[in-house]
């Protein structure tokens, strides 16, 4: 099978550039992460993010054959070649296909991924209803890999001032969490002309999450919450 | 290398945004189209503006309007602002409905990408053939 | 402008959209259903106060959506600050030179 991998060393190259590979596979080599590892094994110098290779950590998000995806549960079967692989778009570029996270996690961040709740701890659990926990849903699941982030056209345009479906996701995750008790700081927070509503539902964060979650339908949700909030 | 030893070596960390490599999805496509026909609209805004006052003037000035639809520029630009219309009205409904949750689940958004891309298409057409 | 940040802008974009809207249906309707309008039709219906209105709502409107949408794609195309500033200027100037020009012509021929 032929691949075409995006190569960059800062101690050596002055700009990226393309290299080809041929990988002869064995019986047992089922994802694109199980071609990468023998890559490596004929050219050391091959360099990505990888860890449960079962599609739960969100390390080796890259974009294959032009769509963002996790190599480890991408099937080879079928895949055309040459394989394209490339680091995830629009992120500072490290190392081949290694990407700088920073400023996806600061997003994340700054919209404060924990419950807010000043009332005094029970003695147990804060307890939520089955219906209020199912509220979670299609939220909670997300493995922050920034394949929806690094695909989105709003966020290259905007990288450092629009958060990205990725942050704006976990932004519903806890407004909708009947635990919290800051949803209108959040929203509030969220109501500015870069942060969300750079949005405008182009859906290819729906399109490429590999945890299947709808992140374009989560923002749209907000977009409600802060009209309802406001009348 | 940190960011800071970077930036004094004088290489910045590249990034990856090669158009060419990267697949747009039909959700990508729908929503470029409803981008550039509201340009393409904008654009034409002190054009129609202009045909409105000429077509309220008088007899001659409302059909010199009309016909000027017929020759060959005419039907050139009648094609291109039809376009511009039919896309950016049919992606516009296609995102007031998605606002109130009409077809926001990936397939049902795929699927409205291509009727838009498709209805916007056979409506410019249609308006040429008229 | 701090008229339009975030929430007010999306809004006030959907409400001119479905105000163009029902405006299109209603001519699209009219165009399909009967003969082409005449002249003296036309300009009976532009130049009586009501339908004079009309074009004058439906003006402010469609200017109202433009510039809103104009702002976004300047937003997020043009980076630098006083260019953006420039542009966006230079645009709201002439969408107002617009609409004070249709203004001018419904006026004009209500009279």
């Amino acid at each position: 099978m032929r691949f075409r991998i995006y190569r960059f060393d800062p101690d050596r190259d002055s700009k990226p550039r393309w290299q080809e590979y041929e990988l002869d596979l064995h019986a047992n080599d089922r994802m694109v992460l199980d071609a990468l590892v023998r890559l490596k094994e004929q050219d050391d110098s091959i360099a990505f993010r990888r860890s449960c290779r079962e599609g739960v950590c969100g390390s080796d998000g890259m974009n294959i054959n032009g769509l963002n995806a996790l190599a480890c549960i991408t099937p080879l079967a079928g895949i055309s070649e040459p394989v394209t692989l490339a680091p995830l778009p629009s992120f500072p570029v490290i190392r081949d296909l290694i990407v700088d996270m920073t400023q996806f996690f600061a997003h994340y961040d700054a919209i404060k991924p924990y419950l807010v709740n000043e009332e005094p701890p029970p003695e147990r659990e804060r307890l939520q209803s089955p219906a209020e926990r199912q509220r979670l849903d299609g939220l909670y699941e997300c493995i922050l890999c920034a394949c929806c982030t690094s695909f989105c056209p709003s966020a290259w345009w905007n990288p450092e001032k629009f958060l990205g479906p990725a942050a704006l996701l976990q932004a519903r995750r806890f407004i909708v969490d009947s635990r919290d008790r800051a949803a209108p700081q959040r929203l509030e927070f969220l109501d500015d002309v870069y942060k969300l509503f750079r949005c405008r539902t182009i859906m290819n964060c729906t399109q490429v999450c590999p945890k299947g979650l709808n992140p374009a339908h989560a923002i749209e949700r907000i977009k409600i919450d802060l009209l309802r909030h406001s009348s | 290398m940190t960011d800071s030893q970077a930036v004094k070596r004088g290489t910045a960390r590249p990034v990856f945004l090669d158009f060419a490599r990267i697949r747009f999805p039909v959700g990508a496509i729908a929503s470029i189209a409803h981008r550039v026909s509201g340009v393409v609209l904008v654009a034409a805004l002190p054009f129609a503006v202009f045909l409105l006052g000429r077509s309220l003037e008088g007899e001659e000035a409302f059909s010199a309007v009309l016909g000027s639809a017929r020759s060959i520029p005419g039907r050139v630009v009648l094609l291109v602002v039809a376009w511009a219309c039919a896309q950016h009205l049919f992606s516009g409904i296609r995102h007031l409905l998605m606002d109130v949750g009409i077809g926001s689940s990936l397939n049902a958004g795929r699927a409205s990408a291509y009727a838009v891309l498709v209805a916007a298409a056979l409506v410019s057409v249609g308006v040429l053939v008229l | 402008m701090r008229l339009f940040t975030g929430q007010s802008a999306f809004v006030a974009q959907r409400i001119s959209a479905l105000l163009l809207l029902a405006c299109v249906a209603v001519v699209a309707l009219r165009l399909a259903i009967g003969p082409s309008p005449t002249f003296a039709q036309w300009r009976a219906w532009a130049g009586q106060p009501l339908g004079g209105a009309v074009v004058l709502v439906l003006a402010g409107a469609l200017f109202m959506h433009a510039w809103i949408g104009a702002r976004d794609v300047l937003i997020d195309y043009v980076k630098p600050f006083a260019l953006r500033l420039a542009v966006m200027t230079f645009v709201a100037a002439g969408l107002c030179v617009l609409a004070a020009w249709t203004a001018v012509i419904v006026a004009t021929h209500a009279l």
